[in-house]
């Protein structure tokens, strides 16, 4: 039980890196924003984050500025694709490219070579009263305020784009921008909006994998879920509600076949650890004719 | 003087180094059905997008009921009480009429006031006679129906005057008259209608007030009595070298010819599963013979791009039997089948039928492309011999293009459907099926590639001709065939056609 | 009428490559200069390294080789209009195959005009199955390839390990994920420097020259990156050509990955198909995207791209200046370029 609830905990937080991730990729992509530099913009806060966290000795302050970057990595795609036109994709790619740079650069001048590693600070954690006592639930309930934000953010979201006028909206954009735009709303604001928004989840995203998971800052240490978030938007339809479910399974997988390299000798390891990778093309087949995608993201869109 | 509604004054806009509005002065009274007409491209649908805000004017001025108004985006054009309904639906084929309607609605962001809306929906169409299913999701509804949901929009946001972009394109007789009883509810009810179109029949149905444009320029308003076919069809085609008849269709001489004693084309009991993008085919069963023209007749929607495709690309025929020259093309790949003299002009000429960003040499090239003639060693491609062809190809077809090298996308809409035409008579050709080959081009032009088709029947060729435009498939075919929901409802030889009748088939009523 | 064409083509190449060769130089002393360092010191390493010694020039052969693969493993999907992100993964397992193979067959002795001929043949063939695998993902089930292909490269980098850790061919003496050294008889040498692997490259270019412009494959590639509906319209197989595309943009990547092996090291080391701390993959959709997709400006753009790379090594080396500062404004250049075709362009991507 005990192993259980551990387990659980552990896997909670790693959904928390996906779903934040991923519900991320989904508002901009409903605003036709295909966001593909998840990977960039995650490994740009986990290091601007870690280090205002480290400097400030604040982890929240942490998240914030990891939001931030995000923010601004978000505003560049949107103002070079709402501006130029320029392909989604390719912005996408160069900004992934642009991240990983900026990640590495801004520890080895701040920081540079030290014998031991900086630690960031605690991350705020919240026990809910009885309910984190009870076995597995704890799993789930007694954890940090980042976990609960993620939580937080996916019924939001989910509330925003089913339950108000501007949810609708935004979605009619991602659907059909000129139907949009002949009622009177501004897509191109909406479309700054939900990237600038979307992005700086998936800054605060990246600096929960400094700040909160290892608490230290090493190259790449996104690993590939920037990548894979963009995989859970797509396997969830581009649906908050569906996205954590995304973010929780393959939490699972990674976890799972992390502990299966260690105890496993007849396969090799390195089979174990391909597994979340391959799972994400594995699932896009299986799961193909659920899979709907708004019909004009990725598109850009002008009047004439 | 009071009684005026909206005036436009000196409105320009040039797109590139094509200028599209020059110098329009234009002016529409209250209660109004005021019509707009002119040939594609002549301006008339830049101008409405200025007055709606989707385009702003390099220079001009707009006033609404005497005072200057600035519109600058759609949000200005609806506070201002204006409204369009646009030619290609701008509804989100995902939603609801009613989650469509409430786009842009007033209220505040953060809820989802759907009971208001949906009664004040109903007592709207109520009000004007324009019922629709207010929960079904738009993409299942037709374009009729698409329509009015996109004109109760307009209604919903307050606006008292109505621009209606071609509104007639997807519709027949009936419901044109169904339309023209609505407008007249409008007036009634103290809106004014905008009414673009390009066919003067419906001007002179519909409106009485009529604004004749050309090449950008307003040519004159007629109203009252000076209303007339003659001096619509004079103000429309002024200039032009040709013959125009009354309703202001091309003119074309269809000689008799011989019609060959076997069919070319023979569909027996071909069926067609319905998908995102071909609607359903049901128990398809005709023949063309050499020497004749068969038309398509159907409202758009109702399985005729499946009628054309499937002849060239079997692949989605899933029941029935396909023969060309009494040999069956059911397991045959597209060029299987082009290799059995058949050839295909697409629906939508930009889209599907040319190679954009490609010379107009590759664009000759393609389909042909593994043709014997054009390969050496099943490899490489000959490209002189490709050249010669593109340059047969543009001399035959008055392509008006320097060379053939130029890239295709610079050539005008009319020169890119000569090319695509001309594609086809690259190899000699058994069958030709085309669609709708004359949407949106000058009347010259449309009576060049009729001349074609009909000099492609004299050789003893068939044609299968799926057509939107009914009048003009009248004009050529030597039968017409009419569906309607992927069903066959008829075929009429030349001495049957009757409008009236074949419209009421095309919407499934007899 | 065409002397007028050509002059207005120039003019428009020198506009969008030469702002981009300021723009490079400008945002690297930017950067440069903001960290505190010499501009022109810094310029003058960065472009000339590569012409002031014939180390530096062969070190510069030595990038733009695998880099002209990786350009090409983007370019010749992007010929489509899809994205392969997975050129890194693609060399990776062209070189461990290549590798695996070779130290595989050492026993039997071959003579090099077999072994050689024969590796080449498995790289390209090991890195084009691994990009055939996203080409038929898309075809078949319409997965992604930007998805795909990325995921496939941590798949190959788990791989590599796997084959540089394994007690078959690992070298025991060895800390690191290396396996030992290649028979002589499927290596390749170097003459005066430059690995001999430059003639196969040369051979390369022109084979895909002639593939793109002359070839039905090379129309039916450019009718669907012109235009995929009309093309499907007129009879060209989409599955088909996708998954050739994806084919052979994999097996170029392999093949540079196998040369890699063959030429470069002798053997496979983990961690291999990289420069100045980044990827071939990532290096070469840069390069791509910097002409456009156009394969036949590849290798020149190959070419300049290793200058800079060779002259961020010698950054770092002798100015201290971290790598991350020219791969950064590489990043914001391929924006730029890209943003400055799109205005100043026919079209643009």
């Amino acid at each position: 039980m005990e192993f259980i609830t551990t387990f659980l905990h552990t896997v909670i937080v790693y959904t928390t890196v996906y779903t934040l991730a991923s519900v991320g990729i989904l508002i901009s992509g409903r605003a036709g924003i295909f966001n593909v530099a998840g990977e960039g913009i995650m490994l740009a806060a986990a290091s601007a984050g870690f280090l205002v966290s480290f400097f400030s000795g604040n982890a929240l302050l942490g998240f914030l500025a990891g939001a931030l970057m995000g923010g601004i990595f978000g505003l560049i795609l949107a103002f070079i694709h709402e501006k130029f036109k320029v392909n989604q994709f390719i912005l996408g790619i160069c900004l992934v490219i642009f991240g990983s740079g900026l990640s590495d650069l801004l520890y080895k001048l701040i920081i540079g070579v030290r014998l031991s590693a900086p630690m960031a600070p605690d991350t705020p954690a919240i026990c809910i009263p009885f309910l984190s006592k009870i076995p597995i639930i704890s799993g789930i309930l007694n954890q940090d305020v980042i976990v609960y934000f993620m939580y937080a953010v996916t019924a939001l979201s989910w509330w925003f784009f089913y339950k108000t006028k501007m949810g609708l909206e935004t979605r009619a954009i991602g659907e059909n921008p000129k139907a949009a735009d002949v009622v009177g709303i501004n897509v191109s604001r909406r479309r700054y909006l939900a990237t600038i928004i979307g992005s700086a989840l998936i800054g605060v995203s990246g600096a929960y994998l400094t700040i909160a998971i290892t608490k230290t800052y090493s190259p790449d240490i996104a690993a590939g879920r920037g990548f894979m978030a963009v995989g859970i938007a797509i396997f969830a339809s581009w649906k908050p509600h569906r996205a954590i479910l995304g973010g929780f399974i393959f939490a699972l997988i990674e976890l799972i076949a992390f502990q299966l390299q260690m105890i496993s000798y007849s396969i090799p390891y390195q089979f174990f650890l391909m597994l979340p990778f391959l799972s994400v093309i594995i699932l896009m087949i299986i799961y193909k004719k659920n899979i709907e995608f708004p019909a004009s993201v990725g598109n850009p869109y002008s009047r004439e | 003087m009071s009684n005026e509604l909206l005036r436009c004054e000196n409105i320009c806009k040039t797109f590139g180094s094509v200028k599209a509005l020059d110098d329009v002065n234009f002016v529409v009274q209250k209660g109004e059905i005021h019509g707009l007409l002119g040939e594609n491209g002549a301006g008339k649908s830049t101008l409405m997008n200025i007055l709606y805000g989707l385009y702003n004017p390099d220079k001009g001025k707009v006033f609404l009921s005497g005072k200057a108004i600035t519109i600058s985006s759609p949000l200005d054009s609806i506070k201002n009480k204006i409204g369009m309904v646009h030619q290609v639906s701008t509804l989100v084929p995902e939603f609801t009429a009613l989650e469509n309607i409430m786009l842009g609605s007033e209220g505040g962001s953060f809820s989802l006031p759907e009971a208001k809306v949906k009664k004040k929906i109903l007592e709207l169409s109520e009000e004007f006679g324009l019922a629709f299913p207010i929960d079904e999701k738009v993409k299942n509804l037709s374009a009729g129906v698409k329509q009015k949901i996109e004109i109760i929009r307009s209604l919903y946001g307050g606006a008292n005057l109505l621009i209606l972009d071609e509104p007639t394109t997807s519709l027949v007789e009936s419901e044109f008259h169904q339309l023209l009883k609505s407008l007249k509810i409008f007036v009634e009810k103290g809106v004014t209608v905008i009414f673009i179109t390009h066919k003067i029949k419906e001007v002179m149905e519909a409106c009485n007030a009529v604004t004749v444009m050309r090449k950008g320029k307003i040519q004159s308003t007629v109203k009252g009595e000076d209303l007339g076919v003659e001096s619509l069809v004079k103000l429309m085609f002024m200039e032009q070298d040709i013959e125009v008849n009354e309703s202001a269709l091309p003119k074309v001489t269809v000689p008799e010819s011989k019609v060959s004693s076997e069919p070319v084309l023979e569909l027996k009991g071909v069926c067609v599963p319905g998908t995102a993008e071909h609607h359903s085919l049901e128990d398809i069963s005709f023949k063309i013979y050499g020497g004749e023209i068969l038309g398509v007749a159907a409202v758009s929607g109702n399985g005729e791009k499946s009628i054309a495709e499937c002849v060239v690309n079997p692949s989605i025929v899933d029941k029935g039997e396909m023969l060309v020259d009494g040999e069956s093309i059911c397991d045959d790949s597209i060029l299987d089948v082009f290799d059995k003299g058949v050839f295909y002009t697409p629906e939508d000429r930009i889209h599907e039928g040319i190679l954009n960003e490609g010379s107009v040499k590759e664009n000759v090239l393609l389909g042909h492309h593994r043709r014997d003639k054009f390969l050496k060693n099943n490899l490489f491609v000959k490209w002189d011999e490709v050249s010669l062809a593109a340059k047969k190809v543009i001399k035959e077809f008055n392509v008006a293009t320097p060379d053939e090298n130029l890239s295709i996308r610079r050539l005008s809409g009319g020169n890119i459907q000569k090319t695509i035409m001309g594609r086809a008579f690259v190899s000699p050709l058994k069958l030709l099926v085309t669609h709708n080959p004359t949407s949106g081009l000058d009347i010259s032009t449309v009576e060049f590639i009729f001349n074609k088709l009909v000099e492609l029947r004299s050789q003893g060729s068939g044609v299968l001709f799926v057509n939107e435009d009914l009048d003009e498939l009248m004009i050529v075919c030597d039968r017409i065939a009419v569906l309607h929901d992927g069903k066959l409802k008829g075929i009429f030889k030349r001495s049957e056609f009757d409008k009236y009748k074949i419209g009421l088939l095309m919407i499934g009523e007899s | 009428m065409k002397d007028n064409k050509l002059i207005n083509q120039i003019l428009r190449g020198l506009l969008i490559y030469g702002s981009a060769v300021v723009l490079a130089l400008g945002v690297t002393s930017i950067f440069v200069a903001c960290l505190g360092y010499d501009v022109s010191d810094a310029l003058s390493t960065l472009l000339t390294t590569s012409f002031k010694s014939s180390f530096g020039f062969s070190e510069t052969i030595k990038k733009t080789i695998p880099l002209l693969f990786a350009t090409y493993a983007f370019t010749i999907p992007f010929m489509i209009k899809f994205f392969n992100i997975g050129g890194w993964g693609q060399m990776l397992m062209g070189g461990c195959v290549t590798a695996a193979v070779g130290l595989s067959l050492a026993s039997l002795g071959l003579p090099p005009v077999v072994m050689v001929p024969l590796l080449l043949v498995v790289g390209m063939l090991a890195g084009g199955c691994f990009a055939l695998l996203a080409g038929f993902a898309k075809a078949k089930y319409d997965v992604n390839p930007i998805i795909s292909t990325i995921m496939l490269n941590f798949v190959a980098y788990q791989f590599v390990n796997f084959i540089a850790t394994s007690s078959l061919y690992k070298d025991p003496l060895e800390g690191h994920p290396i396996t030992r050294y290649l028979p002589s008889s499927a290596t390749l040498g170097f003459m005066g420097g430059v690995p001999v692997s430059i003639f196969l490259s040369l051979i390369v270019i022109v084979l895909v020259y002639l593939m793109m412009k002359k070839t039905k494959l090379g129309f039916e590639i450019t009718a669907v990156g012109y235009n995929l509906k009309a093309s499907k319209t007129y009879g060209i197989d989409f599955s088909k050509t996708i998954m050739l595309a994806f084919f052979i943009g994999g097996a170029l990547a392999g093949l540079g990955g196998c040369l890699e092996v063959l030429n470069i090291h002798g053997r496979l080391i983990e961690g291999f198909a990289k420069t100045s701390g980044a990827q071939y993959g990532i290096f070469g959709i840069l390069t791509s995207l910097v002409v456009a997709g156009n394969p036949l400006a590849a290798p020149i753009a190959a070419f300049f791209m290793s200058v800079l790379l060779v002259g961020a090594d010698s950054l770092q080396r002798t100015m201290q200046i971290p790598v991350e500062v020219v791969f950064l404004s590489q990043a914001i250049i391929v924006m730029f370029v890209v943003i400055i075709r799109k205005r100043f362009g026919k079209g643009g991507i």
